[in-house]
């Protein structure tokens, strides 16, 4: 592997197995590579491991064996307090159900994370950037899922982390609205630099990817790169 | 029903939040058993005793004896029976008042030992039998006799002992003895004719009729006091009427607390079993029978608390009622009852508010569909009209977060407010009665006059006081129309150093020369300066009126002071007589021309005797608002972070340092806990306020409640601290908050 010049994402030799009376390994060696600016798409059915993937890169959880570095750190070496400090600046989360608190509006979701973050971006250019600028004094039961979502990447990408982790990011919306989102997610990518890295089970999504990987019982089945990428607006399911 | 093993599963998932909801059930039976239990049997051995006893319904002394009794017997359609009375001073300054029997009324009833038989025997009351360490058969000498105590006894006009009737509590070492009548020929010995009425409707109009008879013989009563102003006889009654009033209070409030957080723990656990009741609704089960399900949970909470607490009282109301009448107002023990009904009572009525709180809760969730339940609760992510309308973007977002969580859920904010409030009142009660009782009877309030004694004369006196004595007159007087309201109308000389500067409200100094009432009368007769107040002689019943120039502010005293010359001249008195006089120095005067010798040095003596006991009330009273607060904090914390599980969990995953999670989710209540002590303070006051001022009129006294800034402080930083206790308790709770839990969550 190896194909980009300014490696951000290293993952190598990554073991997990969760322990239910008997371990059940999740992860069985799994290594893969993330150029910066980039967007990688982690493929893969139910319980094949990417979710574990995306919580030990995103700081959320620990690796039994091997490595994973994002932007020259070592996240797998890190004590818990140093993971607080590398959530907190680096990485963004984007949640398939959105995960944003009920009784804050949508500025107040967002502020959440600029709250704590050292140099946020402007609150107003982010909601103006993901298009709800006029809808911040909502609550979220007052927005539709796609305009939710569009809240829960705002609240990921004010800090501007280096890496944003998307899981199942269109999971729980229309095929209209995936769409939209997924642009949304193209458009943060281009606008402000921002390496991501999306799981997801739509294999159409690929094609908006720079490097594709499929997982498939914790272990790489397949891994592409793209050279041209689709527009989002283009996907279709 | 296979549902029924949940209900222990769910009671021991959140072992913490039912003790502490069985706790508040449990203060609340039991504080209402215990108040009714010992208030209705207290209630019910003071009327059996005054019945039984025959109780005066007035007594009184005249300058002159009575020269037919019978006659005024017959006319007045009463037993009147005179016995006479005699203070005697004994070593360790102790001070025992030999009573005469009698016969007919106010008869003495043995408590311990027997009645009297002999000559040269005597009964106790149990206060002094038992501060003196006396047993039965021990000789004492009592003014130049020996006596044998053979026993203690209640006596009916001496429930309450007190030396002085309008004293509020008697010297330490003061005492009654009852001896045979014949022992009491001293000639300074008082006669006292005491009153029962034959017919017992109407007393009140059947008193007025012998005071307007004797008044219309020309016979010149010296003293006169009926017993429905008599502290001697009243005074049990205003403890009964507080306790009864606190009967109804304190176990509402427990129980209306425990509704409202148990009936916000069912909704929530209801809703996040919206799905498993959607499914259950879909395979068939019965509404009533998943209400029954989710009802068991508070009606088995409710009844074993409501059990153990009415347990607990039980057996702890006998001995207490005996306690108060053998120290405090002395009548007969026997026969202690508990109502079937009150106990009753005491089960069913937490489950009764439990359970109807929580079926109305319960029957609204469940009245769903079972197509809308399966989906889910979408609920609680509804912003509430506080939430909408308050506009906060202005705020600092940390400001922000901690507003909107409190008004999250309103009925957990007012659980928490109401909560605070009466863990705070019930601390500060008793901080309140233990200050106002310093400042009262320590003196200290009293600055006004400085003096260490008061002689009282039986007879008017003239000519020059001895040296050292400073005379004043006096009328025991009430408002034209307002018998119930007693006070002093007093001529004073003011140009003595006794008497300090008079101050109003403002500090201002009150010219002495001038009509002067004491706030704490004042505002109980609703007067001003400029008004004019008529009074009534208690004696003689000639009416008199002043304008009032001044008010005094003083926390003590219901008196109106005037020069002594215009007092004299208003009462048509000769110039220069007076009834009494203060002095600094011992005088001596022969007893047999006083009605009596105030030492007024006693007072600290009796506050350290009064407020031993009281300090055992106040911690009580400390530690039981802790408790309560601590338990109302640590739910409403531990269901602040049950709510916002994920949100914890987001925050963590964001980024969030530990202690800006705990400050963000934790410190949401402080504001609350703040608002809520300092509620308490005004309402804690208004109330006690008013409660005072019934229990006043029933006793003829006023007792401002006053809180220091010290006690506000103590009662603050011990509701406080368990603010901070409970949130340390919490924060583990708060730390086993996995990030997992948001990763997976499938809501908003």
């Amino acid at each position: 592997m190896g194909w980009g010049v300014r490696v951000f994402l290293t993952v190598t030799n990554l073991v997990k197995s969760y322990q239910t009376g008997i371990a059940t390994p999740v992860l069985k060696g799994l290594s893969i590579e993330l150029d910066k600016g980039q967007i990688g798409v982690i493929l893969g059915p139910s319980g094949s491991g990417k979710s574990t993937l995306m919580n030990i890169i995103g700081g959320v959880d620990k690796a039994d064996s091997g490595t994973a570095d994002v932007g020259g750190t070592r996240v797998t070496d890190l004590s818990d307090s140093q993971l607080v400090e590398y959530r907190r600046e680096s990485v963004g989360f984007v949640f398939q159900f959105y995960n944003l608190i009920p009784n804050l509006t949508v500025a107040e979701n967002v502020e959440v994370v600029s709250n704590i973050s050292k140099s946020p971006l402007p609150l107003q250019d982010v909601l103006a950037s993901v298009g709800i600028a006029d809808k911040k004094n909502r609550f979220p039961r007052e927005l539709s899922g796609g305009e939710q979502q569009r809240v829960s990447i705002a609240r990921a990408i004010v800090k501007n982390p280096a890496l944003l982790l998307c899981d199942e990011p269109t999971g729980a919306l229309d095929f209209n609205t995936s769409r939209s989102v997924l642009a949304l997610i193209q458009k943060v990518n281009a606008e402000f630099g921002t390496t991501i890295l999306m799981i997801t089970h739509n294999s159409a999504i690929a094609g908006m990817a720079h490097a594709v990987y499929r997982l498939r019982s914790g272990e790489i089945a397949e891994a592409t790169h793209n050279a041209e990428l689709v527009p989002a607006e283009r996907i279709e399911w | 029903m296979a549902l029924r093993k949940r209900v222990l599963r769910t009671l021991l998932e959140n072992k913490g939040r039912y003790i502490g909801i069985f706790i508040l059930i449990f203060i609340g039976s039991f504080s209402f058993l215990f108040f009714r239990g010992f208030s209705g049997n207290y209630a019910r051995l003071i009327n059996e005793f005054a019945e039984e006893n025959k109780q005066e319904d007035v007594s009184f002394t005249t300058y002159e004896p009575i020269a037919d009794v019978p006659a005024l017997e017959r006319e007045v359609g009463a037993i009147i029976e005179t016995h006479r009375h005699y203070d005697v001073q004994l070593p360790e300054e102790r001070e025992l008042r030999l009573i005469g029997l009698t016969e007919t009324v106010n008869k003495p009833q043995a408590l311990t030992g027997r009645d009297l038989a002999n000559p040269g025997e005597i009964l106790l009351s149990p206060g002094f039998f038992n501060s003196n360490g006396y047993q039965i058969g021990d000789k004492i000498e009592v003014g130049g006799k020996t006596f044998t105590v053979i026993g203690t006894a209640a006596l009916p006009d001496y429930v309450y002992i007190l030396k002085y009737v309008n004293d509020v509590m008697a010297p330490p070492g003061f005492g009654v003895g009852v001896v045979s009548a014949d022992e009491l020929e001293y000639p300074e010995a008082v006669t006292v004719y005491a009153v029962r009425f034959n017919d017992r409707t109407n007393v009140k109009a059947q008193v007025s009729g012998l005071y307007n008879a004797l008044v219309g013989k020309g016979i010149s009563l010296s003293e006169w006091m009926d017993a429905s102003t008599n502290k001697r006889i009243r005074m049990p009654w205003a403890t009964i009427s507080g306790m009864q009033a606190m009967s109804v209070p304190v176990p509402t409030a427990m129980f209306l607390l425990s509704c409202l957080i148990v009936g916000l723990m069912i909704r929530r656990i209801v809703r996040s079993e919206s799905v498993i009741i959607g499914i259950l609704y879909a395979q068939g089960y019965r509404r009533k029978e998943l209400v029954r399900h989710y009802l068991s949970i508070p009606v088995l909470i409710s009844a074993a608390a409501g059990v153990s607490g009415v347990l607990l009282a039980l057996p702890l109301i006998a001995p207490s009622v005996k306690v108060m009448a053998t120290l405090y107002y002395t009548v007969p023990y026997e026969n202690i009852a508990i109502s079937f009904l009150d106990i009753a009572l005491g089960i069913l009525m937490p489950v009764a508010f439990l359970g109807i709180a929580c079926l109305l809760v319960i029957r609204q969730e469940l009245n769903k569909p079972p197509a809308e339940l399966m989906k889910g609760s979408r609920e609680k992510a509804k912003a509430n009209i506080f939430e909408r309308v308050l506009k906060l973007e202005s705020l600092p977002f940390d400001l922000k977060f901690k507003v909107r969580e409190q008004l999250r859920s309103v009925s957990r904010l007012l659980f928490l407010l109401f909560g605070v409030m009466a863990a705070s009142f019930i601390m500060l009660i008793g901080f309140a009665i233990n200050h106002s009782m310093n400042v009262v009877f320590s003196g200290e309030s009293d600055a006004e006059f400085n003096y260490s004694w008061e002689y009282a004369f039986k007879e008017l006196q003239q000519g020059e006081p001895s040296p050292g004595a400073v005379p004043f007159n006096a009328i025991r007087c009430y408002p034209a129309g307002r018998e119930t309201v007693e006070f002093y109308l007093s001529g004073i000389i003011t140009d003595v150093p006794y008497v300090s500067d008079l101050l109003d409200a403002k500090g201002n100094e009150l010219p002495k020369g001038q009509v002067n009432i004491t706030s704490l009368l004042a505002n109980r007769l609703r007067i001003g300066v400029g008004d004019e107040l008529t009074v009534v002689n208690r004696l003689d019943g000639k009416e008199y009126s002043l304008v009032i120039d001044g008010i005094v502010q003083t926390y003590s005293g219901q008196f109106v002071y005037m020069p002594l010359s215009g007092f004299n001249k208003m009462l048509g008195m000769p110039e220069g007589s007076y009834s009494g006089v203060f002095s600094e120095e011992t005088q001596n005067y022969d007893p047999a021309v006083l009605s009596g010798a105030k030492d007024l040095r006693n007072v600290t003596n009796t506050m350290d005797e009064l407020m031993m006991p009281m300090m055992t009330v106040i911690i009580s009273l400390a530690v039981l608002g802790a408790l309560i607060g601590a338990i109302i904090i640590f739910l409403v914390i531990s269901l602040t972070i049950e709510e916002s599980r994920s949100s914890i969990s987001l925050l963590k995953i964001f980024g969030y340092r530990s202690k800006e999670v705990k400050k963000l989710m934790l410190g949401s209540s402080r504001p609350i806990v703040i608002i809520g002590f300092l509620l308490s303070i005004p309402v804690m006051l208004a109330s006690m306020n008013a409660m005072y001022a019934y229990l006043g009129e029933m006793i003829n006294i006023a007792l401002p409640i006053l809180l220091s800034p010290g006690y506000v402080v103590i009662s603050f930083v011990l509701i406080y601290g368990v603010f901070e206790l409970s949130k340390l308790l919490c924060a583990r709770k708060l730390a086993a908050i996995t990030m997992s839990e948001a990763l997976k969550a499938g809501a908003e």
